[in-house]
């Protein structure tokens, strides 16, 4: 033997040791460095501190009342979408239905829209086209509260329709025969909402956060409202610089310390309440005994058309051209796509922007696939040993969900950009919030499927002499294949939809994506009766797109893999 | 107490046809049979959990065929026991009595001391008591019994059987259990059904 037994374990040790912290080095880099760059620029151009801003925000008129709109609309949207999602998450859960993949599959497809898409469909539904609301500024909050419900009842699904369709049918059937579950009322208080709280709540709490940091819905649907990451976007692109708008540091600096501390707080909640919900995920097994629905239907197939009609007045909306005249009218053209391909009313084409989004998408797969498997690796591997640092580790790959896309292109801006220009100049940087958004979601998809795994199915590899490469290529990797299938999808998806951070990094128009095309085009000055349909070609592409996608990712989900994503 | 005529049930092949049952009251009846003979469907049937495909059940004369299992006032063991995690044992107690006295509920089951504890941390033979402690407090018409001590040793097996048997019958409670061990069935009572 080369070595003793001892000195091999604890060369082995140490190398995994170095296997683990290395991709949380390079991802704290990617995510941390930034902002604290960042924050520290802010400080120094403003020459304040964080918590001497704060009233600045009532001050100016561009953020008068962001933060009581902020909390107000996000509250709401979440009260809102658990109304929605609850019922649907039940229907589906606990009966039987024909089809059940392609309906939950419908059902969460909202969740993976771009936001600029969802927006622009809300738009198409509520416009002159549509129900013709628009022209009524007092609908303009509902309209945001159903365009958020529509984005997150995913989460809702997914959180809460797994413990329900996977539970042992005996649970319930136990409580019918004690005198504590012989009404409905009594199963509901003693099983179901103790069953379902964690789940429910965890769900609250990311609907919260994502509504709290929600840009293109705000930005489109409530033009008129700022939130403290509409306020961050306007005024961001000015921040930074010495001696130039000195309030657009404050208030970026204010807004995005309010929204760092109410999402950090919401993340440490999410973290406390998923190690509770995987307690009561403890009282579900494998049996399914679904019961067949019979009056599901009336909550399904509304719930259907809801998830479906602003994807389908995008595609109708890129069809339709409204004619000036006594009263506006449309007809129905293929114009919009024509000048949409041709470019007619922007820097490049669609198919132009189709390819940067793609280049962009291609290059946050390829990052962020490998280091969301490397972090994965090394937390399943210190929760092996029992390590104390599994769980903060697992809370920091969540922290990027829990900063906004606006905060991320800004960090980059103000914390890399502002102090060497040469940045301006690559391609790439826009590529950096996109992986850092995308890796957390490459992890929880990738971090359960490992746990799953069985151990010994390693341990017997060992056994056979294989060495730690052919365990990773002709083991692990394939066994976990249907995972990082749908974690890979995921990575692009989540790259060709964002909207935050590229609106604030994309330096020069031949770098457009789809979605700043897509916001590009509606705020070009001037009526053009083209440039909406334009717009929403585009916006039907990236749709289209990222429904492929999805589609294809649901073919190799697993089983009875709710997830988080 | 409890009578079945003409039960019948079918589940790709019969099950049991034109089955006839009955047991007075405080009285105890052993079901036996091979696997797959349609014992455990029987007694989920009489709990009403699944439906008779022909005949009808009574309960002190009272026809409870189409009556859902909550109304029926049976109480059932499950193979498996059947505890509910978001709650503690005596958590679990009190789903059987909202006011009951827990700890004499867990002293009669010998597990004197564990009303705080997670069922998590219960071996199978507690959880079973527990769940048999709980039946006992929701003071069923009957109490059907499906091979709750199949999980454990045999030596505990027969030790639970026979704290059961002295529990029930200190209590009078009128029992039906189920298992394919032909022993068990004997020592639990005189009257033995083979299906």
């Amino acid at each position: 033997m080369a070595c003793s037994l001892g000195g091999c374990n604890g060369l082995k040790r140490k190398f995994e040791n170095i296997e683990v912290a290395l991709p949380f080095f390079l991802f704290s880099a990617l995510v941390i460095i930034p902002l604290l760059l960042a924050l520290d620029r802010l400080i120094y151009v403003s020459g304040k501190m964080p918590w001497q801003v704060f009233s600045s925000l009532d001050e100016h008129y561009l953020s008068q009342d962001a933060i009581g709109f902020t909390f107000l609309q996000a509250l709401l949207s979440t009260a809102l979408t658990l109304a929605i999602g609850i019922p649907i998450a039940w229907q589906l859960g606990r009966y039987h239905w024909p089809r059940i993949r392609l309906m939950r599959a419908l059902l969460t497809l909202p969740f993976v829209t771009p936001a600029i898409v969802a927006a622009m469909g809300f738009m198409a539904i509520l416009g002159s086209d549509g129900f013709d609301l628009r022209g009524e500024r007092s609908t303009y909050l509902v309209s945001l509260l159903f365009a958020h419900a529509w984005f997150n009842i995913a989460l809702v699904i997914r959180f809460v329709d797994p413990v329900i369709s996977n539970l042992d049918p005996r649970m319930e059937e136990q409580l019918r025969l004690l005198p504590a579950g012989n009404s409905r009322w009594g199963r509901l208080r003693c099983f179901w909402i103790p069953l379902m709280f964690p789940s429910i709540l965890c769900a609250a709490v990311l609907t919260f956060v994502f509504s709290f940091t929600s840009f293109a819905m705000v930005r489109w649907m409530t033009p008129s409202n700022a939130t403290l990451e509409t306020v961050m976007a306007d005024v961001g692109g000015a921040a930074g610089i010495e001696n130039y708008q000195i309030y657009s540091n404050e208030l970026v600096l204010a807004s995005s310390t309010i929204q760092f501390l109410v999402l950090i707080l919401a993340l440490w909640l999410l973290s406390a309440l998923q190690a509770k919900r995987s307690r009561t995920i403890a009282e579900v097994s494998e049996s399914h005994s679904r019961k067949k629905g019979r009056t599901g239907w009336l909550v399904l197939i509304p719930a259907l058309l809801f998830c479906l009609s602003p994807l389908m007045a995008v595609i109708r909306s890129s069809l339709r051209v409204a004619e000036r005249g006594p009263v506006i009218s449309h007809r129905w053209t293929l114009e919009g796509w024509q000048s949409a391909i041709s470019g007619d009313y922007a820097y490049i084409s669609i198919i132009d922007a189709l390819q940067n989004s793609l280049g962009y998408a291609i290059l946050t797969l390829v990052i962020s696939l490998p280091l969301g498997w490397s972090l994965s690796s090394g937390i399943h591997l210190l929760e092996k040993r029992g390590s104390y640092w599994a769980k903060p580790l697992d809370i920091l790959t969540m922290l990027p969900l829990a900063i906004s896309g606006v905060m991320l292109g800004l960090g980059i801006l103000l914390g890399i950009i502002r102090i060497s220009t040469v940045f301006f100049t690559m391609w790439w940087m826009p590529a950096i919030p996109h992986i850092m958004l995308s890796t957390p979601f490459v992890v929880r998809l990738l971090l359960p499927a490992m746990r799953r795994q069985d151990p010994e199915l390693i341990e017997n590899a060992q056994v056979l002499a294989m060495n730690r490469w052919q365990i990773l290529t002709k083991i692990r990797m394939p066994l976990l294949r249907g995972p990082l299938i749908v974690a890979g999808i995921i990575a692009i998806a989540m790259s060709m939809g964002e909207f935050g951070a590229s609106w604030i990094l994309v330096r020069t128009g031949a770098w457009d994506t789809l979605p700043v095309l897509v916001d590009q085009l509606m705020t070009r000055p001037g009526f053009d009766p083209l440039v909406k349909p334009t717009a929403m070609a585009a916006a039907s592409l990236l749709m289209l797109t990222t429904l492929i996608l999805f589609l294809v990712a649901e073919r190799f989900r697993p089983d009875g893999d709710g997830g988080m994503f | 107490m409890l009578r079945v005529e003409g039960a019948g049930k079918s589940f790709e092949r019969i099950l049991f046809e034109g089955l006839d049952l009955n047991l007075a009251t405080g009285e105890r009846m052993s079901i036996t049979g091979p696997s797959g003979c349609g014992k455990t469907t029987l007694l989920r049937c009489i709990a009403g959990l699944e439906d008779l495909q022909d005949g009808k059940i009574y309960l002190d004369d009272i026809e409870v065929t189409n009556i859902p299992p909550e109304k029926r006032g049976i109480g059932l063991l499950f193979q498996k026991p059947v505890l509910y995690h978001h709650l503690d044992v005596a958590g679990n107690l009190r789903l059987g009595k909202r006011d009951a006295d827990v700890h004499s509920a867990l002293k009669e089951v010998g597990l004197d001391g564990f009303a705080d504890r997670r069922c998590e941390k219960l071996s199978g033979g507690e959880a079973q008591r527990v769940a048999l402690a709980r039946a006992l407090l929701a003071e069923p018409k009957i109490l059907l019994l499906d091979e709750p001590f199949s999980a454990v040793d045999e030596e505990l097996r027969s030790r639970l059987l026979n704290d059961t048997i002295a529990l029930l019958g200190s209590r009078g409670t009128t029992a039906v259990l189920v298992t394919h061990n032909i022993k068990e069935a004997e020592s639990f009572s005189k009257n033995i059904m083979t299906m």
